[in-house]
């Protein structure tokens, strides 16, 4: 540092020439040593800056990046994506997804595309030679050549060794349990994407948004549990493929609800479909009549127009109604099915299944009533469950005299068969209303859910009745020793072209197991049973949806944990004591 | 000098880390391969799993078995009246021998010889087998006089 002070004259040795450059460069009176040393000192710092951000960089890297790992995604991996596995209640596989792989072709990369033609065609016989030429031809980068080829087709394929051609594994979604569980889960497209049934309540929740940010590729998602048994779904479903057979009806079909949880475990209606062949599922006949079609249930809605009349205080089970002669009512006459001619107390009218009686008990609880207390139980709006299919019941526009009548014993009303059962399973586990669902659901979450309809009171002169008409009325066929059903019958005019139809009806037979702690609901629906020789030409419910009722549950009870009880008091002393004594 | 020193300081320091990033650089490559290698056997081995379950799911399906055992069983479905609650077991059969007998198999033997044996179907007054038993147990120490 001394140095600085110094003058120019201190290089005495230097010549002329080059002290001049030094001073045009640098000023003659400055130390290049001294500068030299600064600069040094400078660059160590501007280094040792850099190297400390990038060492301080490398730090947090090193810290940062165990959170996020970068998504590789493998060559020659799933296109379409995956969906979590659907599972019954028990944990048995419903639908799964299956790796298959997939032919594709890339038509810029290949060489002789007559040769590619001949093998694959040699291959794969039932592929189309000229389709396949066409889309090999194409100058698109990528083509499908054909979805889904089993894994000995994949091997021959990929000995032959053409360029251009390759395989991609996909998805595919398999239901090892055919065609049992159709109309329950519904089924997926091509490119896996649910569009019918639980498959596509699924895509609506969350997964179809996963699916669009790709991150739905693996299979790491969390099984869905619904609330169907597959063990009662194929023990409904058997008893209803051989009825259907036997009474040579267009549809059967069948519902088993849980009345404390609204779980439907098990839902049928045949004919159905094989969801592993979707393409049966256009065909207008396989249509899920439980939630998409509406009927006029028939004599099972008088259930809800004796729970209506007794509920409202006005008729107790000890009144009685005039049935003596046909109901008047403009030009229209109401007649009885199983006429008594007489004057029928509440069972009776239950029992015998009376029309006028039921239209006279709706007429005396009033119009406005009977519609307000339909609405209570649902029967007037469309029921939304999980599955996408829903109909909307056909309510008349303007609810007069005569349709509160015909209501009254289930004409004038369609609604949808699972909309009734939910009804029915309200007027007996208590008078609460649960919506039906088809996922798992505990009591606890049901009864957040219900909203009470009806007394319990009314509840337990309901079941009394159900159990009655087992005993000693149109459902005696039902009665299984030991399991203490309880049902109601009804039988509906098809309507055909306009009119009611004089041959052709629609039965239907709801049940209650068992009737004096009642757990399960159960409907048997039998779209225009024939006549059989063991039916004497009767095509009415107790001949064909009680009987098939009967023979359900005697198959399905021991499944769902119902023990039988031998040698039980019938229903006045069992059900109608008890609810006295509670009172 | 100073100077000097802090530049040979920082020459084997840069050496150091090199060989050290080398070395970790290295490790991590080895172990990302590894894990690219498990996941693909992951991968692998989900599949298999899945398809797995879906044979057994169309296996174990209750209309295969329901023919299956038509046809191979003789089986019936179970009615109602076959069922029973626990509390509805009939007791325990009446005891055949004194616990103090000297040879209970020998006993249960002559009993089984005698034709009005009383079996668990066949009620009988309780009294009446221990007189058996006792009259049964008497001469068979005797029958083997070497004891």
């Amino acid at each position: 540092m001394t140095a600085i002070a110094q003058t120019e004259s201190l290089q005495p040795g230097e010549p002329w020439r080059r002290r001049l450059v030094r001073g045009l460069l640098y000023g003659s009176k400055i130390d290049r040593g001294a500068k030299a040393r600064a600069r040094v000192g400078l660059a160590i710092l501007a280094f040792a800056a850099v190297y400390s951000i990038i060492a301080a960089r490398l730090v947090m890297f090193a810290v940062v990046s165990d959170g996020r790992t970068v998504h590789r995604v493998v060559a020659g991996d799933a296109i379409a994506t995956a969906r979590p596995d659907i599972l019954d209640r028990r944990g048995e596989v419903l639908a799964t997804d299956v790796r298959v792989p997939s032919l594709y072709g890339e038509p810029r990369r290949l060489i002789d595309v007559d040769e590619a033609v001949e093998l694959l065609t040699a291959d794969l016989p039932d592929l189309d030679a000229t389709e396949l030429r066409e889309r090999l031809s194409s100058k698109r980068g990528f083509v499908w050549l054909k979805r889904d080829i089993t894994a000995e087709q994949q091997r021959e394929i990929y000995r032959q060794g053409l360029p251009g051609i390759g395989f991609l594994s996909e998805n595919k979604r398999a239901y090892p349990n055919g065609a049992e569980v159709s109309h329950l889960i519904g089924h997926v497209n091509t490119d896996n994407q649910g569009i019918a049934g639980m498959e596509k309540w699924l895509d609506g929740h969350g997964l179809a948004a996963l699916h669009m940010a790709g991150l739905a590729t693996d299979r790491l998602q969390t099984p869905v549990q619904l609330a169907v048994d597959l063990r009662v779904q194929h023990a409904l479903r058997d008893e209803l493929v051989a009825a259907r057979a036997k009474f040579k009806a267009l549809a059967a079909a069948g519902i088993v609800l849980d009345v404390r949880t609204g779980e439907v475990v098990a839902m049928v209606s045949e004919p159905d479909y094989d969801p592993n062949n979707p393409r049966q599922a256009l065909d207008p006949t396989r249509i899920n009549r439980l939630t998409t079609g509406v009927y006029e249930m028939g004599s099972s809605f008088k259930a809800f127009t004796i729970a209506m009349a007794l509920d409202s205080g006005k008729v107790t089970l000890k009144s009685s109604f005039d049935a003596r002669m046909p109901l008047r009512f403009g030009k229209f006459d109401i007649h009885d099915f199983h006429a008594q001619h007489r004057v029928l107390t509440v069972p009776e009218i239950f029992t015998y299944s009376s029309n006028i009686g039921a239209a006279r008990a709706a007429l005396a609880v009033g119009i406005e009533a009977h519609k307000a207390f339909l609405k209570k139980l649902g029967q007037l709006d469309r029921l939304r469950t999980e599955l996408p299919e829903s109909a909307e019941p056909i309510v008349p526009k303007r609810w007069g005299e005569l349709n509160t009548i015909t209501i009254a014993f289930g004409h004038g009303l369609s609604v949808a068969p699972l909309q009734a059962v939910m009804g029915v399973a309200a007027l007996m586990n208590g008078g609460i209303l649960i919506p039906p669902t088809f996922l798992k659901r505990t009591e606890a979450e049901a009864s957040a859910l219900g909203k009470r309809v009806i007394k319990p009171e009314t509840s337990e002169m309901m079941r009394y009745l159900m159990r009655l008409n087992v005993e000693k009325g149109t459902a005696e066929k039902a009665e299984v020793k030991g399991y203490y059903i309880g049902g109601k019958t009804g039988t509906a005019d098809k309507v055909v072209n306009g009119h009611y139809s004089k041959t052709k009806v629609l039965t239907d037979f709801m049940a209650v197991l068992p009737a004096d702690q009642p757990r399960y609901v159960l409907l048997i629906m039998i779209d225009d049973p024939q006549t059989t020789p063991e039916t004497h030409g009767f095509t009415t419910s107790g001949w064909n949806a009680v009987p098939v009722g009967g023979a359900v549950v005697a198959r399905i009870a021991p499944l769902l944990g119902i023990e039988p009880r031998m040698d039980l008091p019938t229903a006045d002393h069992l059900i109608l004591a008890s609810a006295k004594e509670s009172r | 000098m100073s100077l000097r020193i802090l530049n040979l300081v920082v020459i084997v320091a840069l050496v150091l880390a090199a060989a050290y990033v080398y070395r970790i650089k290295f490790d991590s490559t080895v172990q990302a391969e590894r894990l690219a290698k498990i996941r693909s056997e992951l991968r692998y081995e989900r599949d298999s799993i899945a398809a797995l379950r879906a044979e057994w799911g169309e296996l174990d399906n209750p209309a295969r078995i329901e023919a299956l055992a038509k046809r191979y069983l003789p089986l019936k479905s179970v009615a109602p009246t076959q069922f029973n609650s626990l509390d509805q077991l009939p007791d325990r059969p009446p005891q055949f021998i004194k616990p103090d007998s000297q040879d209970p198999i020998g006993v249960i033997i002559e009993n089984l010889e005698e034709p009005s044996t009383v079996t668990g179907s066949v009620s009988a007054p309780a009294a009446a087998p221990s007189e058996d038993a006792n009259e049964a147990a008497v001469p068979l120490p005797a029958a083997n006089p070497d004891r």
